[in-house]
């Protein structure tokens, strides 16, 4: 006979204010099982834990249940307790009369037998509780950045400096994302490429980083700790183990390509570096356009390199190694805003541009070499129109969310072109303007004295008169129609997440919001961990942000890889799933709903009848079951249990509740 | 017909004489004339004894679970019913297809009111096939009475259902037929005190029964076995199909059985599959 002691707590008044905590503790008393109940002030206080305690020692109890707040609160503090003593820490229970009772009811009758349906149910549960044991798994040190923008650089030169070995993969043939596209940075307005290529070269140099760019994520198996990682590296054509990235070969390729980091605004060749400062500083050939490639003519590239670096012949190649620790930091691109938005032209106007097109051209090294020059006749603007929020707030066409930075880079473009061109004129349409950053307002309030006109209102229409662009829209101030004719249109556009996120985040067996971000195992308390142990999060691939924000996450997703391999081994949770294989019939159905990829179906030796058969069963890898219970719900046989949750401790809560 | 006959009887003699198979499941003839019965067929001599008319319900597919590791192939007499019900249990992992032989027979229809809205009437898989294949027609009606019973109110149908589980006798004949019912031990028949209750009473009937349905729901094949067995005459397919039609509505065009590859419709996941309830 199992003997349960109940503990109620007061939580102060949050419990004891609605709930008659000693009328709980007293109907307990007369449940089965139950030896000891009492009620106590406040329960995870040093006294209240002594108490426990020492009752556990005085009534040889070998169960507990805890009625107080959420488990997600104490569980923990309490399973720490129970080491102390002879209970196992698994023979716990926490009935949540705070949360899901104090709080949110007002009658105290009612909420007392609520309190006490509540605590029965944990009783009743608690009874048909086992021991569980912990195990642990060793850590290999080794850590896997994806992508490599300023988040993924921040991430990995954090926890290389720390001393463990960092692997940085970039699909791009050069790591530093978005932010070296970027002219200037708000609200400092320091140069982004002085602020961002030295850091890239100290990825370039750093011992313990091993940098891929051009590479991309194959597979991801194993667990916490003991990661499996295949990654595939993109066929480059040109050795970069010779290559000295002397340039020779871009001077002479004859095939002009779209230049992807100018925005579509200059030109590079089939074999290029993606900008000046790109690391690796080293040619990669784009083989979609590259005529050698394409029609097995030219070659040129190929006779001129002095080192004989280019290999037509190159193949995508995979390797394979372990890592303890993974962060996601797959950044943002921007909407497309031409299919959503007809009325700015949907594209057809070269003049409508994006705000990173115009980080671009007002760049020295882009493709007017800072001067503010229009697209379709490289004349400089007099009238400027900036429209926020294009894409952004607008659960209509666009996201529903906010894009975070486009108020403060808006204001920085605003800035810049009164800057650049004293005699012109700036119209910012806005939604709201939202400044909360430090020295944010401060920047916004001197750009509005430089001589910004903000003018509250959507932009309605675009259209082209005399060579001019006309900006129709609403000043929702005045509440009047207002029309503003334009040299240069620049659209805000919104931040959506970097394509490809869905296979990453299938392949690395962790979630999305419903915009596409990776989603945080909780967006208060675990902002940059996801629900799948060893995997974490950094810069915009969570959620929009700006340049601090990302590189602080960067920074915090590192401690969190850093506090991981501070220890050679760690503890598993032994809330996992558990396959009775005497009735499992091998059909698979968790083995597909497991979201991370925890279940394996194996061969086992069986007997039917007289015959010696070979029979298909499920099987769970412990290390990767988180303990979500998908498999158990899905398994029709009741097969699969999920420890410290089974299918018959809930149908004892149930019954309890029912009574 | 009688050709017909004659085709599938000499085809059946001589994969059991060349040693093709163990043995053939097909159809035999009973004391009546509007009656057959499910035959195992394991000499060649014997293969006269195979029948093939208008009633020929019975499903032949499910009886290969009792021989889950045979030493020489099974081979089994499908219609199109017959070959989804196959592809069901490939699917779900309980028969392998190399121990099959499967020889197919197109179906005009049987005394059995399910295949007047029968779509697959030829065999969807076979490795023999006997006769020509039929005609085949969409049914307009799948989901018809499924929409008309949906319109009433919540306690009309309760105490619909209700009434429905106080004929069941709890036999299980729904259960044992099924082809999408293919557990090594069914929950059903697992001793957990306070689970499933076995008595032959409204609340454990009811219980096994929706349990059931919601075990098959997203994976019958429409074969309409389970109605056919039940001798108390319970709607049974009533509850798939209910659940086969917010499939339906809800993911598009859906029919279970129509190949042999995993996995099925509710534990699909796609890349572009989005967490919203998270
Ligand atoms: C017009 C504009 C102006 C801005 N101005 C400012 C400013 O002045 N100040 C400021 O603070 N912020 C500014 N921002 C915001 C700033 O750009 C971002 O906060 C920052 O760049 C985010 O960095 P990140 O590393 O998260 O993402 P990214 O820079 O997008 O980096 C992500 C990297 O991951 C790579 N990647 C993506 N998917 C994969 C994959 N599957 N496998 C491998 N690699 C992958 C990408 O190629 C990229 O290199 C501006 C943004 C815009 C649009
Ligand atoms: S769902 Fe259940 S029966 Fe099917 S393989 Fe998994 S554990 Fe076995
Ligand atoms: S119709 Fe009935 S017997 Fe046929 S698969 Fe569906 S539930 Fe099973
Ligand atoms: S009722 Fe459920 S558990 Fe029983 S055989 Fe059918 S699917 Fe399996
Ligand atoms: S066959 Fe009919 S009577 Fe028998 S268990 Fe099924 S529903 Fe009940």
């Amino acid at each position: 006979m199992s003997r349960i002691g109940v503990f109620v707590c007061h939580c102060g008044t949050n419990i004891a204010g609605t709930v008659d905590v000693a009328r709980v503790a007293e109907a307990m008393k007369a449940e089965p099982g139950v030896v000891f109940a009492t009620d106590y002030k406040y329960m995870c206080s040093e006294p209240g834990q002594q108490m426990v305690k020492d009752m556990i020692k005085e009534h040889k109890l070998d169960r507990i249940v805890i009625c107080s707040c959420t488990p997600r609160m104490h569980e923990n503090t309490f399973r720490k307790m129970l080491k102390d003593t002879d209970v196992n820490p698994y023979m716990l229970e926490i009935a949540n009369i705070r949360e899901q009772c104090s709080w949110v009811h007002t009658d105290k009758e009612k909420a007392t037998e609520k309190a006490i349906a509540l605590a029965r149910m944990a009783v009743a549960k608690v009874g048909r509780d086992f021991p569980l044991f912990t195990s642990t798994i060793p850590i290999h040190k080794k850590a896997l950045v994806i992508g490599g923008g300023i988040a993924g650089i921040q991430a990995a030169l954090d926890i290389a400096d720390a001393g463990y070995q960092v692997t940085l993969l970039e699909r791009e043939p050069s790591i530093g994302g978005r932010m070296v596209m970027l002219d200037k940075t708000f609200p400092t307005l320091d140069c982004s490429a002085c602020i961002s290529t030295p850091k890239m070269v100290e990825v370039s140099a750093h011992p313990n980083i091993e940098l891929r760019t051009s590479c991309e994520l194959e597979d991801v198996s194993g667990y916490v700790g003991n990661f499996e990682v295949t990654i595939r590296q993109k066929a480059r054509y040109v050795n970069h183990d010779i290559c000295t990235g002397c340039g020779l070969c871009e001077t002479k390729c004859p095939t002009k390509v779209i230049s992807e980091f100018n925005q579509g605004m200059s030109e590079r060749r089939a074999i290029y570096k993606s900008f000046a400062q790109a690391v690796p500083a080293k040619p990669v050939i784009d083989p979609d356009h590259c005529r050698k490639l394409q029609e097995g003519k030219c070659g040129v590239c190929q006779a001129v390199c002095p080192l004989k670096a280019i290999n037509f012949e190159d193949k995508d190649t995979t390797f394979t190694d372990t890592y303890g620790a993974i962060i996601v930091s797959t950044g943002y691109q921007l909407i497309q805003w031409q299919d959503l938005y007809p009325e700015y032209g949907g594209g057809r106007f070269k003049d409508v541009i994006s705000g990173l097109q115009f980080e671009r051209l007002v760049n020295a090294s882009g493709p007017t070499e800072g001067h503010i020059l229009r697209p379709s006749d490289q004349t400089e603007p007099k009238d400027v129109v900036i429209v926020k929020c294009v894409g952004s707030r607008d659960p209509k066409k666009g996201k529903s969310y906010c894009s975070r930075a486009c108020c403060m880079y808006a204001a920085k473009h605003a800035h810049q072109i009164l800057e650049k061109i004293p005699d012109s004129n700036v119209y910012v349409f806005y939604m709201d303007v939202r400044t909360p950053g430090k020295g944010y307002e401060e920047f916004y309030d001197r750009t509005r004295k430089d001589g910004a006109n903000y003018i509250r209102g959507r932009v309605a229409k675009i259209y082209k008169e005399g060579g001019r662009l006309i900006c129709r829209g609403e000043d929702s101030l005045l509440g009047r129609q207002v029309t503003v004719e334009a040299d240069l249109v620049i659209l805000e556009t919104a931040m959506v997440p970097a394509d490809g996120i869905g296979e990453v985040v299938h392949k690395l067996g962790i979630a999305m919001d419903a915009d596409g971000w990776v989603q945080e195992a909780h967006p208060k308390l675990r902002p940059v961990e996801t629900q799948t142990a060893g995997v974490y999060l950094a810069g915009t691939c969570q959620g929009p942000k700006d340049i601090p924000d990302t590189v602080a996450q960067a920074s915090a997703a590192a401690a969190k890889v850093c506090g991981l391999f501070s220890k050679s081994e760690m503890e598993t949770s032994p809330m996992t799933s558990k396959v009775d294989q005497s009735k499992c019939c091998g059909c698979g159905h968790c083995e597909v709903c497991c979201p991370y990829k925890a279940i394996t179906l194996v061969e086992i030796d069986d007997r039917e009848g007289p015959k010696k058969i070979r029979r298909t069963v499920a099987s769970v890898n412990s290390g990767l079951c988180q303990g979500c219970g998908c498999c158990a719900a899905a398994c029709r046989t009741g097969a699969i249990d999920l420890l410290g949750f089974t299918n018959d401790q809930i149908l004892r809560e149930v019954d309890a509740l029912c009574q | 017909m009688s050709s017909i006959i004659e085709e599938l009887q000499s085809t059946v003699k001589k994969l059991l004489e060349d040693g093709t198979v163990g043995y053939v499941i097909g159809w035999g003839a009973t004391r009546f004339p509007d009656r057959t019965t499910p035959v195992f067929i394991t000499r060649p001599e014997d293969a006269h004894k195979l029948v093939w008319n208008h009633y020929c319900v019975n499903g032949t597919a499910k009886y290969a679970l009792d021989d889950r590791y045979p030493e020489k192939k099974i081979g089994i007499i499908i219609r199109g019913c017959d070959s989804r019900a196959v592809n069901r249990m490939i699917q779900d992992n309980q028969l392998k297809r190399e121990n099959l032989y499967l020889i197919g027979i197109p179906c005009d229809g049987k005394e059995n009111p399910v295949c007047e809205g029968c779509q697959h009437k030829n065999p969807l898989v076979y490795d023999v096939l006997i006769g020509t294949p039929v005609e085949e027609k969409i049914n307009p009606d799948r989901f018809k009475e499924v929409a008309e019973f949906e319109k009433l109110s919540q306690d009309e149908k309760y105490e619909y259902w209700a009434k429905q589980y106080d004929k069941c006798i709890h036999c299980y004949a729904c259960r044992n037929v099924c082809p999408a019912c293919n557990c090594k031990e069914c929950y059903a028949d697992q001793y957990r005190v306070g689970w499933q209750g076995k008595q032959n009473n409204r609340n454990s009937n009811q219980v096994y029964g929706l349990t059931r349905a919601f075990h098959v729901g997203d994976r019958c094949i429409e074969c309409g076995e389970c109605e056919r067995v039940c001798p108390m005459g319970l709607p049974i397919m009533r509850q798939t199909k209910k659940m086969l039609k917010d499939i339906n509505d809800l993911f598009g065009d859906y029919e279970c059985g129509l190949n042999d590859s995993r996995p099925h419709v509710l534990g699909e996941f796609d890349l572009q599959d989005r967490d919203e309830f998270m």
